[in-house]
């Protein structure tokens, strides 16, 4: 991934700077498809996508992380995960820990689709650790059947 | 510039476990932690996709045994697949001094936590001393 450099004595403000700043990573994340897709150790959650006629179903295993903790937003075709799990537990206060392999801390990730997501539509569930996107496509990109008429 | 940054996840893929038996499909090794409270055991372990009643625990001449399930609700192949669906099984050796009739297990969010309360003799005790 390229660094991200960039000058802020323009930016009039911090919050505007932050603004940029924060959509300039956005569109890296979104557009480095290597990231998304691919070669994906380290990365958490783990997605999958299935594609039908209609739309995207995309799944995160994100084992531990309450609903609360996750943060779905949808712009375009840009879906972004993030969030943050928190391991409750921690040693001290009596508690000794003899083996930590599962990771906390907090996650981001990026995905673009091919193609534009019906917001109104889409749907998010949270089963068993697994994080369940529905995104239909926009109506205008879905397949329709023309009856064609006899004269 | 430097930003106090909050630890960012470094996960693991899965591990799949390479065994000889004769069940067909993949099966995983999950990430636990195990910890030890004053006066039990307990262990956390990522079984993302599990059901409660598709987890199965066994303890059995001190070898606890943790099967799972996790069913594939997809339909169709993936797109593009990070993580594949399957089973876990792992096996943890477990000290003598188990209360085993109480033992718990629930499950929230795809981790289950095991219980393994400690015999009322191995437990901490605290010795008052008495004035004589």
């Amino acid at each position: 991934m390229n660094s991200i450099n960039r000058n802020f004595t323009n930016e009039t403000s911090l919050p505007r700077a932050f603004a940029s700043l924060s959509r300039d990573l956005h569109r890296q994340l979104a557009n480095d498809r290597n990231r998304s897709f691919r070669g994906t150790r380290g990365v958490f959650p783990a997605v999958n996508l299935h594609e039908s006629d209609t739309g995207y179903v995309l799944t995160a295993e994100l084992p531990g992380v309450a609903p609360e903790n996750i943060d779905v937003s949808i712009e375009g075709a840009t879906v972004t995960l993030s969030g943050e799990r928190k391991i409750e537990r921690v040693a001290g206060d009596g508690v000794a820990v003899h083996r930590r392999e599962r990771q906390s801390g907090t996650f981001r990730r990026a995905f673009e689709l091919p193609a534009e997501i019906d917001l109104d539509a889409a749907k998010a569930t949270h089963k068993n650790g697994v994080l369940t996107l529905d995104l239909p496509k926009s109506a205008a990109l879905q397949p329709r059947q023309i009856p064609v008429e006899t004269p | 510039m430097t930003y106090p940054t909050h630890r960012e996840i470094e996960a693991r893929e899965k591990d799949a476990l390479v065994t000889e038996d004769t069940r067909p499909g993949l099966v995983f090794r999950p990430d636990v932690d195990i910890l030890e409270e004053p006066d039990a055991y307990v262990i956390m372990a990522d079984l993302p996709g599990t059901n409660e009643s598709d987890v199965e625990i066994q303890l059995d001449k001190g070898v606890l045994t943790l099967d799972a399930v996790a069913p594939d609700e997809t339909s169709s192949p993936a797109r593009y697949a990070e993580y594949r669906v399957g089973g876990y099984h792992r096996e943890f050796r477990i000290s003598e001094d188990i209360d085993r009739a109480s033992v718990t297990a629930k499950m929230r969010h795809g981790v289950l936590e095991l219980r393994l309360p400690k015999s009322a003799e191995s437990r901490p005790r605290r010795i008052s001393v008495e004035a004589a």
